[in-house]
Order: C-alpha cells, then structure tokens, then sequence
C-alpha cells in the first residue's frame, strides 16, 4: 500500500498542485495552489446552491425535492465527465512519467489504479462541490423536514462518494478513445474534434431539454420524474438521498460495478494501452517539393494557430466560449419571437444592452487562449528565445492571436444581438465598443497571468490549459471586472442614463490602457526572466 | 566571430555558474569546450545564445552584443541544445518551414537547402510526419538540419553527438568543416574527447565555472592526448 500511496501522491500532485507556481516558494505554491481550490470551490457551492435553492423553492412546496438531487446529480455527472475526460487522456495514459514508472518495480495495474484514483478524487471534489449544497438547501428548506436528518446526511455522503464512481469509470472509456484517436488516426486531433463536437451537441442538446423540463417543474413534477426514467441511476440515488435505502443501495451498485469492471479490464491490458496509444511510428513516404516563405509574425501566429486547433483539449476548453458566444448571437436570431416575449413579459424593465454585455462577456471569459500559451511553450521555449525575435513581438502575438479569434466571434455575435434584440445602431455600437475593449483586456491580461504564474514543467498540457492559475485567474478576474462593470451601471443610472452607459465604458477602457500599457512595459522582461 | 569577456553567472541562492570566462573564437574555427559535468558548459553555450540572461560581462557575436543586440546577434546564430525538444504538434517539414520564416530564409533557398540536409541526414521521407512520432535521433536530425539551413555566423551546439548514429555523426561533421571553411565558426561541448581532438581547432577546458586552459588543440595536447591532458586538469590523474 505504501508504494500505491507514493503513486497516488504522484498523480494527484500533478493534478492539482499544477495551479501552483513552479518557481515559487514552497509558502507561494501552497498559498496559490490553496487560492486557486478555494475559488473553484467557492464557485461550486455559490452556482449549486443558487440553482438548488431556485429548484427547491419551486419542488418543496408539491413535495417532489428529489428532483432537485436528479438535476443536481445529472450536472455532476456530465460536469465531472466535461472535465476529466482530456484529464484520463494525459494523466491515465499520456503521462510523461510512463516509461520511468513503468520501469519501477510496481505492478502496470498498481500504477494504473493510482492514477484512476486520482481522477476518482478529482471527480469526488465535483461531486462534492454539487451534492454538498443541494443537501443543505434540503436541509432548510424541505416541508417535511427530511434533510435535518444525521441520516439524510449519511446517505448524501454515500452518493457523494459513490457518484465519482460512475463518473470516473465513464471518462476513463471516453479518455481511453480521446487516446486511441490521437494515436492510430493519421488527422486525430480532427478526429478528437469531432467526438468533441458531438458529445458537446448532447450535452447542449441534454441541457435544452432540461430547462424545458424545469419551466414546466411546478405544474408536473412527477411527469417530469417519470420522464427521467432512462437515467434510473440517478433517480435511484435521489430517491436513495431522500430515504430510500435500497434504492441507494441500488444507485451504489450501479456505480461500483462499472467502475470494477473499468479497473480489472484496463488493469489486465494498461502496459499494452499506454504502448500503443503512445507508439506513434514516423511515415517515410513524404516528398520534398517547393517551399513557400512567409515572414515572421505570419509564421508565430500560424505556430499558435496550429497548436489552438491541433490540440483538441487545448480548443475545446479554451475556445468553448467562442462557440457559446456565436451561439448566443445566433440563437437570439432564431428565437427571436421567444426573446421578444421574455422581454415584454419583463415589462421593459430589463436593461437587455447591458444584459446582452453580461451575456457576451461571460462567454469570452470563457475563452482562455491567451492565459496558457506561455506555460503551453514549456520546454519549446528556447527555440522562441533562440529566434531572433524580440520579447515584445512574441507578446503580443499571443495577445492578437487570441484577438484574432475573439473580435470576430464578439463582432458577429454583437450584431444578431443587435438586430435580434432591436437596440438601435447607438446602442449596438456602444455594445460592441464595449465587448471589443472587454476583449483586449482578456487577451492581454491572459498573457499577464502566463507571465505571472507560468507552469513552464507541467507534465502535460491539460494541467495547464484546465489547471493552472493562471488561467484560472484569466477566467475569473475579467468576470469580476464584468461584476464592477454592471455595478457602475447601477450607479450611474442612479445620475442618469448617460452616466449609467459611460461609467463601465470609463472602467473598460482604463482597464485595456492598464493591461497593454503593463504588458508593453513589463511583459518583455518578465519573459526574459522565465 | 564570437567574443566572451568576464562573463560571469550566478544563479539565484548565490551558486556562481561560471566565473569571469574569457574567450574569444574567431572565424573559421571549430572551438571545443570541455569540463565535468556541471562546470558551466551549458550554462555558457545558453549565455551565448541569448536563451539565458546573465549580468556580469558581455559577449558578442560578429559584431553584435547579445545583451544590447539580441535580435541582431540572433539573426547570426543558431543554437542548438543537448535535448531539444521540438514542437510535437507540428510536422518536419512545417518546423523546419517555421525556423526559415523566422529567418527570413527566401523559398527556393530554403528548399534547397532543406533538400541539402534532409537527403543528407535520411530524413527527408519522415518530414510529412508529426514530430512527436519522431525518434530521438531524428528529432536531433531535425533540429540539425534546422540550425544548417540557417547558413549560421556561429553555431552552437551543445553535446550534438548524443543520440546520433555513427553515419549520421560523420555527415554532420562534414558540415561543420564546411560551415567553417565558408567563414562560420562552431562553438560546441562534448564529452566525446577523441572527437574534439580530432575536430576542433581549439579547445577550452572549464572547471567549476572557471577556465583552466585553452588554445589550439596541437599546443594543448602536445604528445599527450587530449583524455590526458583533460583529466589531469581535472585532478583525477
């Protein structure tokens, strides 16, 4: 056990402890590293809680607050499988730690248990992060006053150990084709894009129809149960939560068998798994032909564009947002009569060109392309600094990379909201002023965070694109900017429409003068000092 | 072509790297740079090559200082490390396309000289390929063929015989005259003595960041050999 245990260690620490920064202090790493979880776990409660209190408050009073586990549980779920399934990919069998820790004296099924167990932590925290809050709104607000039970608790803490179970055992087989496809395919990061985009359109779909069921939750709540009859896991666990203890039962099998079976297969073939996925041999049939030249800034940003979309765990968490943020622009066209009632059910008092702001802005926090790309050239480095192209450049090419994508996808998206939403051409353009500076801010506060708290010997890359603070911080502090921006809103409205509209502007471009005028000054030495 | 005048490095935590090295390679020579391992060879070769910042000393290549001038003395320069790892995403053809872009190298130049190298080194059938299905060696190659194209003042190379194969080695060595004969100088480290002797045209010994010796490789061995002559420096003979 003691070697299980040392490569648990291993694992987990190049999971988690990848938010830290590699060349702190041991006191810096662990406060960022300690920073980073308690964002992240800070998020999950406050958006589990909110969405729990919003379904309880609808479920309690027919009685029917096992639906608000169903919902919360299918979220961690698929939240658990968004996340981990690119993380099985490199941790379970890309780790670059394979040829030494296969050369150890340890079993090939040891060290694959250790590293599932690791994605098994990393699901139990997600887990966690949902179920924990659903079961204290349970506990306030259920009429029947089942969840002020040390019981209730008791078996919430069995499904929450027992989901990661289902959730791990699911990612594993989905990372294990992400792996297969990368290897045997000859285009496989277009191959890993398009099971990407399919799962994707499932979920999205998945998550369309559930909000459909929630509209109409309060009128037919148990048709609603009946209908989830095809995920009877997961109403076998919610029924388990709220006192059915055979039903639990029931849920745990349904979780601990899958993952048995996931861990004695893998465990009988992972030598040969992690062989083939990783033996990649050469072609010897190219032909050498004429050569096009390009210049330098075109060549860096077709390196960064390549390595965007050659890398699909890289454009799939990073450029989500963009594909929500033309999604958002597109949908509002083609619901537009459904947005228009929502509006006028709303009486005009929605402020819907700031809301439009919010909306198109979340979706470009979501889209951290330039955050990681300093930690993504990791052991690349020195062939950039070898070049003879200055730190400056290389900056901002990363910065207008990610420019390149997002001003497009803000300017598109902005004008179907426009039209969509009827702002008039004022309103839009000061939207879409708004957005593009919200995007240059992003960008270049991204590369800033890069710099800051680079993670240069990541293990691979899904440590950096979904674990490292810097993107983390990428993500979330232009948020909190959106926050103040929507705050200063409020204010201003209090002087007068036209200080409510200037008061973010002013905000938003003093911030994108700060973020390039740092990077410009800055940014080159810090490079440098990498 | 390459001068290092007091050139000193210290690490953070106080660990001096190197200490005052002086030394000077001049056009058309192969300069070999030997010591034990962790006495500052790499830490050097990297200074030389703008990969790592310094602060005491300066050091110049053909005219231009690395620390006033770095793009300039980039532009001159190709370096290549003792394990370099290259982009995985990309193909050969695509890295070595990506290097001449970055050197402003013209298309029916590059295309020569890409031909020139690839053939040479067996490599051009593997260019079309993704770099992370690439060996070791030939990830060397490549990384080979992508300083040559380079048509270097200086070249840097750190270690450049781990991981070649003996046919591979030889060609590359040819090249290395060539370069040099054109008016290139090589500024390499090896722990391969029987090759820099046979190799270099002169030869500098480091101990613990500080120059033992140095000069033409005939007035350094003498009737020795250069193995003799290295370990007693070192105080292990």
């Amino acid at each position: 056990m003691k070697k299980f245990f040392a490569l648990l260690k291993v694992s987990v620490k190049s999971m988690l402890l990848s938010s830290t920064n590699a060349r702190g202090n041991s006191r810096k790493k662990a406060a960022t590293g300690v920073g980073a979880m308690l964002l992240i776990a800070f998020l999950g409660l406050y958006l589990s809680g909110f969405y729990s209190f919003m379904l309880m408050e609808v479920l309690s009073p027919v009685h029917m607050e096992v639906l608000v586990f169903i919902f919360m549980g299918m979220g961690a779920l698929v939240g658990g499988l968004m996340f981990t399934t690119f993380a099985v990919k490199g941790v379970v069998f890309g780790g670059k730690d394979n040829d030494l820790l296969l050369s150890m004296p340890v079993s090939s099924t040891m060290l694959m248990i250790s590293r599932v167990s690791a994605i098994y932590l990393e699901n139990l925290l997600f887990s966690f992060f949902v179920l924990a809050p659903a079961g204290a709104v349970c506990a306030f607000m259920t009429q029947s006053g089942v969840g002020r039970s040390l019981l209730f608790w008791v078996r919430l803490i069995i499904a929450v150990f027992a989901l990661p179970l289902l959730d791990t055992a699911l990612s594993v087989l989905f990372g294990a084709l992400v792996a297969f496809l990368s290897a045997k395919v000859s285009k496989g990061a277009l191959g890993q894009n398009i099971v990407m985009a399919l799962y994707l359109a499932a979920v999205f779909y998945f998550a369309f129809n559930l909000n459909g069921m929630i509209e109409g939750l309060a009128a037919n709540a148990m048709g609603v149960k009946e209908s989830l009859s095809w995920a009877a896991p997961m109403l076998w666990m919610a029924d388990g939560i709220m006192g059915d203890w055979g039903k639990l039962l029931a849920f745990a099998a349904c979780c601990v068998i899958p993952f048995a079976l996931v861990v004695f297969g893998l465990g009988r073939v992972y030598r040969q798994a992690v062989t083939a996925f990783a033996a990649r041999s050469a072609r010897n049939d190219y032909k050498l032909s004429a050569q096009a030249a390009s210049g330098q800034k075109k060549a860096l940003l077709a390196k960064e564009a390549k390595r965007f979309f050659g890398t699909p765990m890289y454009f799939w968490n990073a450029g989500i947002g963009l594909i929500m943020l033309l999604g958002a622009g597109v949908a509002a066209l083609v619901m537009q009569g459904k947005l228009d009632a929502v509006i006028a059910m709303m009486g005009g008092a929605l402020p819907v060109m700031p809301m439009a702001a919010l909306v198109m802005g979340f979706c470009l926090c979501t889209c951290v392309i330039a955050a990681p790309s300093i930690s993504l050239e990791g052991k690349y480095l020195w062939i950039l600094r070898e070049a003879p192209v200055g730190e400056k450049p290389l900056l901002w090419i990363k910065t207008g990379f990610e420019l390149l994508l997002s001003v497009p996808c803000t300017v598109a998206s902005g004008v179907c909201l426009t039209i969509a939403l009827r702002l008039s051409i004022g309103e839009g353009a000061v939207l879409l002023l708004a957005m593009l500076l919200f995007c240059v801010i992003h960008a270049a506060f991204g590369v800033l965070m890069g710099l800051t708290f680079p993670k240069l010997d990541a293990v691979n890359e899904t440590v950096v694109v979904k674990q490292s603070l810097a993107v983390t911080l990428g993500m979330f502090v232009p948020m909190a900017a959106l926050g103040v921006c929507a705050l200063l809103y409020w204010l201003g409205g209090m002087i007068s429409p036209a200080a409510a509209l200037a008061l973010p502007l002013a905000l938003l471009a003093a911030l994108t003068a700060a973020c390039v005028l740092i990077l410009a000054k800055k940014g080159p030495a810090m490079l440098r000092a990498l | 072509m390459l001068r290092i005048e007091h050139y000193s490095k210290t690490y953070p935590g106080g660990k001096k790297a190197v200490d005052d090295l002086t030394l000077h390679v001049r056009p058309g020579e192969i300069y070999g740079f030997i010591g034990h391992n962790g006495a500052g060879k790499t830490t050097t070769l990297r200074a030389c090559a703008g990969v790592m910042d310094f602060t005491e000393g300066t050091i110049t290549i053909d005219g231009h200082d690395v620390k006033k001038d770095p793009v300039g003395a980039k532009r001159v320069t190709a370096f290549l490390p003792d394990n370099p790892d290259l982009y995985e995403f990309m193909k050969g053809i695509d890295y070595l396309n990506f290097i001449a872009d970055l050197y402003d190298i013209p298309a029916d130049q590059r295309t020569a000289d890409i031909k020139k190298y690839a053939d040479a080194f067996e490599l051009t059938g593997n260019l079309g390929s993704p770099i992370g299905s690439f060996s070791h060696g030939m990830r060397q190659k490549l990384a080979l063929i992508s300083a040559f194209i380079r048509r270097p003042r200086l070249l840097i190379l750190d270690e450049p015989f781990v991981g070649l194969d003996p046919s591979a080695s030889h060609i590359m060595k040819g090249y290395l005259a060539d370069l040099c004969r054109g008016g290139s100088a090589v500024f390499f480290s090896t722990h391969v003595l029987e090759v820099a002797e046979k190799l270099c045209h002169q030869i500098a010994i480091i101990k613990d960041g500080r120059l033992v010796k140095c000069g033409p490789t005939e007035a350094l061995v003498g009737d020795s050999s250069l193995e003799d002559v290295f370990l007693e420096l070192e105080g292990d003979k």
